[in-house]
């Protein structure tokens, strides 16, 4: 079998499939977003540490040390943030609250993460093609 | 096989492990994350050789680069040679039933869109058997693919028109050098 042709030059199919996959990349991510359970456990490590492991329905607001100094985590109504933090970037603060996922400060090396699986009202799904 | 398709084969796979072992060097942010650069070498092999070429030059790189990495028969060996394959299969199956519809780019997409689902099928099949890990890895391997898959499709692209004007220069078939 030799070269088919020599005219390479991008198709009408390329364009089509292109836009399909861009697609469909943005799309699965979003899906991903909502069809994943939210959790019920927030952990909170610092420097590798694991230091509190709480759940989510509780208001409260605590002070992990990390090598820079102190992070302030604030939970309330069943949401997680990094209130304070002695960092430059600020990446973590800017990331405001959330409610599955994690916020990682790599400067202060702390580590919130939601984990568990209390909340199942995504549990019934049946397919998923794609 | 005539003598001079062994050499053309045996020349196409040694670039693609060259390319194969370049690749794990550069680094990436999630370990399996990978280029797929010697894709590159396959689109390059099918469009002027056809499939069996291409088959027989993933075939060899995936496994004489498992070889030079010591990852052979192990879980990354079975990945990348599934991968591979599928990758290659769905090219050639493409470029022989609708020649024409995609330039390179369009079948490198094609490829590198295979070659993850097959990795993500073996992976779930043998070694993860959890589908939520599963699902949450593939929109990163697909927009993955799609990004890498559209460079190496635009760079396989330039290879194959430079080849086949230095082929139409000299009426030798072109051997690689």
């Amino acid at each position: 079998m030799r070269s088919k042709g020599t005219n390479h030059n991008t198709t009408f199919g390329d364009k089509v499939l292109l836009l399909l996959l861009v697609f469909l990349s943005v799309y699965s991510f979003i899906f991903i977003k909502e069809v994943m359970p939210e959790g019920s456990d927030i952990r909170i490590e610092a420097a590798g540490k694991l230091l509190y492991t709480l759940p989510i329905h509780i208001n409260k607001t605590v002070e992990v040390n990390g090598p820079l100094g102190t992070t302030v985590v604030e939970i309330r109504d069943s949401r997680v943030r990094i209130k304070e933090s002695p960092c430059n970037n600020k990446i973590c603060v800017h990331e405001g609250w959330v409610r599955s996922g994690a916020i990682i400060c790599l400067p202060n090396r702390v580590i919130v993460s939601i984990t568990g699986k209390a909340n199942k009202k995504h549990e019934d799904i049946d397919g998923i093609t794609g | 096989m005539e003598s001079q398709d062994k050499y053309r084969v045996a020349l196409l796979s040694s670039y693609a492990l060259a390319l194969h072992g370049f690749e794990t060097l550069i680094p990436s942010p999630i370990p399996w994350l990978r280029l797929g650069l010697s894709n590159i070498v396959t689109l390059v092999t099918l469009y002027q050789y056809g499939m069996k070429p291409a088959l027989m030059v993933t075939l060899i790189r995936v496994v004489l680069g498992s070889l030079f990495l010591g990852t052979f028969l192990g879980p990354a060996f079975f990945l990348s040679l599934g991968g591979g394959l599928a990758g290659a299969f769905s090219m050639g199956i493409v470029i022989t039933l609708f020649p024409g519809l995609f330039s390179p780019l369009g079948l490198s997409l094609i490829g590198a869109l295979f070659h993850n689902t097959a990795q993500l099928f073996i992976a779930y099949l043998f070694f993860i058997q959890r589908i939520d890990a599963i699902i949450l890895v593939a929109p990163v391997l697909i927009a993955a693919g799609t990004l890498t898959g559209a460079i190496n499709g635009i760079a396989a692209r330039y290879l194959v028109i430079e080849i086949q004007k230095a082929d139409r220069e000299s009426p030798s078939p072109m051997t690689g050098t």
